[in-house]
């Protein structure tokens, strides 16, 4: 099975990005051949998803990368490192990066794995997308999507 | 005595949102000692005015990542209690088996990856990987387990879809459920695990004694998670029930200068909510499994260490098992079936209540005839703890002086005491922050 995993908080603006594209895929009929899934804040539900019958995940989520607001790059795990201060470790905190840095430490197979990253705008409380990131959604989806089919 | 401690911890990690530790003492005398909640008021009540019932629990479930299921839960329970929708005994019986997966899922997240690390010794959950990689692999299961109990229940467990108001809009096969039988009767090895690792690490559990109230959902029937009424017990074992449409009578909000979130109190100064509480004050309806790791951690009524909310939480889990086993039974008994959603026979103000994994939640709601929210009131567990937690500072901060404890053993102990309440301050950003290094 592939996953393509949406992450995100839904009412902080373009935070909610990764929830958002999941929502496109579902409502558009574009999730064949894999199922999408939405995590919300909940990131080390991504363990779940994670073993040796997975074949691909990627993971769709807000990323500051020092890009154009609306601009994405999608990376492996291994060619970043997180800049968050995680004294401890929380759902809050919830980095899939450091999730998928558990899972693997702690024996997972971790399957072929991507993040693609998109610039926020804004990530205020509220409902809804930037306009930038918004009109861009069946962008991302398809980008996304061909990744995880080429993973 | 320790005569001078300035403690800053701004953002205390492994808790679900922001909330600072400020202790000031000069010469052995306390000039400031506050639990902060700083983050700013999200008006959920607000986005749901106007917006139609079928949405409004869409909307409150995005409260909080962790109790989703919880917020659904509490919301439809309130609309239907404003619409006058009764829903089958199957609908109640999957939603009972839902929260009894939320709250398993989120006991499991706190005792293993946000308390133990203190209890080890360890700054996190990383360090433990080499040091106890079994009780690691063991937490993962369990995560992962609770992760599949609850979405095949509730579609998902991070913002559930099938429950609606009126009913469930899907529910699983009598083969899935069969199979989430026979998951959950695996785990118990893992279960009986987690009481024996609990019960090593038991010695680190700070000492600490403050009698407070403890509020909880109570019902003759069950160990109320999902209906009841309001019950307070008090230090001396006192008991009162309370309607669920007096909650304002109980809860009692005020605001205080130090915390963006609103504090309670109902009969003493506060109260506590919560694992411990609902321990407390339902100990009788456990079923006898979670009894015997009660008894096996050292955890009886009426329990006044709030530390001790981690080991509740534990007891807690065995008892969501083994209930949710009974709850299976039963269904499979009689088979599952989709069924046709109950409708709404009137229009008004509807008051509800969940146990969710920090304590008792309240929603309430008023609606006009075409179904439309008019206004809206949630009360979270947290902030019916914060409070609670400012006066076990009061009282232990001497204590600790007393006991000419170091600046980093006081600033540890302050720490541990805010985790084992299991705060969910709030679900804010988490926008990934990365550098490339290739």
């Amino acid at each position: 099975m592939r996953y393509l995993i949406g992450l995100g908080n839904y009412l902080a603006g373009d935070d909610g990005v990764g929830v958002h594209v999941v929502e496109h895929v579902v409502a558009n009929g574009l999730e064949r051949g894999f199922t999408a899934v939405e995590l919300a804040t909940n990131a080390l539900n991504m363990i779940s998803y994670l073993g040796p019958e997975t074949e691909a995940v990627v993971v769709v989520d807000a990323a500051y990368l020092g890009l154009e607001p609306g601009d994405y790059c999608i990376f492996a795990p291994d060619e970043v490192e997180t800049q968050k201060e995680l004294a401890g470790f929380s759902t809050h905190e919830g980095d899939p990066l450091k999730v998928l840095e558990l899972a693997r430490s702690a024996g997972y197979t971790i399957p072929p794995f991507a993040v693609m990253g998109i610039e926020p705008l804004g990530v205020e409380h509220g409902t809804g997308l930037s306009a930038r990131l918004s009109e861009r959604l069946p962008a991302y989806a398809a980008a996304a999507i061909e990744h995880l089919r080429g993973l | 005595m320790t005569s001078t401690v300035h403690i800053d911890v701004h953002h205390l990690t492994r808790v679900e949102g922001h909330g600072n530790i400020i202790v000031n003492v000069t010469d052995g005398a306390i000039e400031k000692c506050e639990w902060q909640v700083p983050e700013a008021p999200r008006f959920f009540e607000s986005m749901v005015r106007g917006r139609h019932y079928s949405e409004v629990a869409r909307i409150t479930s995005r409260i909080c990542g962790i109790c989703a299921v919880g917020h659904t839960l509490a919301s439809v329970k309130a609309t239907e209690d404003a619409l006058g929708i009764e829903i089958s005994e199957q609908s109640l019986k999957l939603r009972e088996i839902l929260k009894h997966a939320e709250n398993a899922d989120s006991h499991v997240l706190h005792a293993y990856i946000l308390v133990a690390p203190d209890l080890a010794g360890a700054p996190s959950v990383f360090p433990l990987v080499e040091t106890m990689p079994d009780v690691v692999a063991r937490a993962l299961r369990l995560k992962r387990l609770c992760h599949e109990w609850g979405s095949l229940i509730g579609g998902r467990t991070t913002h559930p879809t099938t429950v609606v108001p009126g009913g469930m809009a899907e529910v699983p096969t009598n083969k899935q459920l069969a199979e989430l039988k026979q998951k959950l009767v695996a785990a118990v090895p893992d279960l009986e695990a987690t009481v024996e690792t609990v019960a090593a690490l038991a010695p680190s559990i700070p000492a600490f004694d403050r009698p407070t109230e403890y509020l909880a959902l109570s019902s003759d029937d069950a160990y109320a998670v999902y209906a009841g009424e309001i019950q307070s017990v008090l230090p001396d074992g006192t008991k009162q029930r309370y309607p669920v449409a007096d909650y304002r009578l109980v809860t009692n909000e005020f605001v205080v200068p130090q915390s963006t979130a609103k504090y309670t109190k109902n009969k003493l100064d506060s109260y506590a909510a919560g694992a411990l509480a609902r321990f407390n004050n339902n100990y009788d309806m456990l079923v006898p499994e979670a009894k015997k790791a009660a008894e096996a951690l050292g955890l009886q009524p009426i329990c006044t260490n709030p530390y001790m909310n981690t080991v509740a939480q534990v007891v807690e889990v065995v008892h969501s098992v083994y209930d949710s086993l009974r709850l299976i039974d039963e269904l499979l008994e009689t088979g599952v079936k989709l069924e046709p959603l109950a409708q709404p026979t009137k229009h008004g103000r509807g008051i509800e209540s969940v146990e969710v994994p920090r304590g008792i939640l309240f929603h309430e709601y008023d609606y006009d005839a075409e179904g439309i929210c008019q206004g809206a009131n949630c009360i979270i567990p947290t902030n019916q703890n914060h409070n609670n937690i400012q006066h076990d500072f009061n009282v232990l901060v001497p204590q600790l002086l007393a006991a000419d404890k170091s600046e980093d053993d006081m600033e540890l102990a302050l720490s541990m005491l805010v985790r084992a309440y299991d705060p969910c301050i709030s679900c804010s950003t988490h926008v990934l922050d990365v550098k490339f290094v290739r």
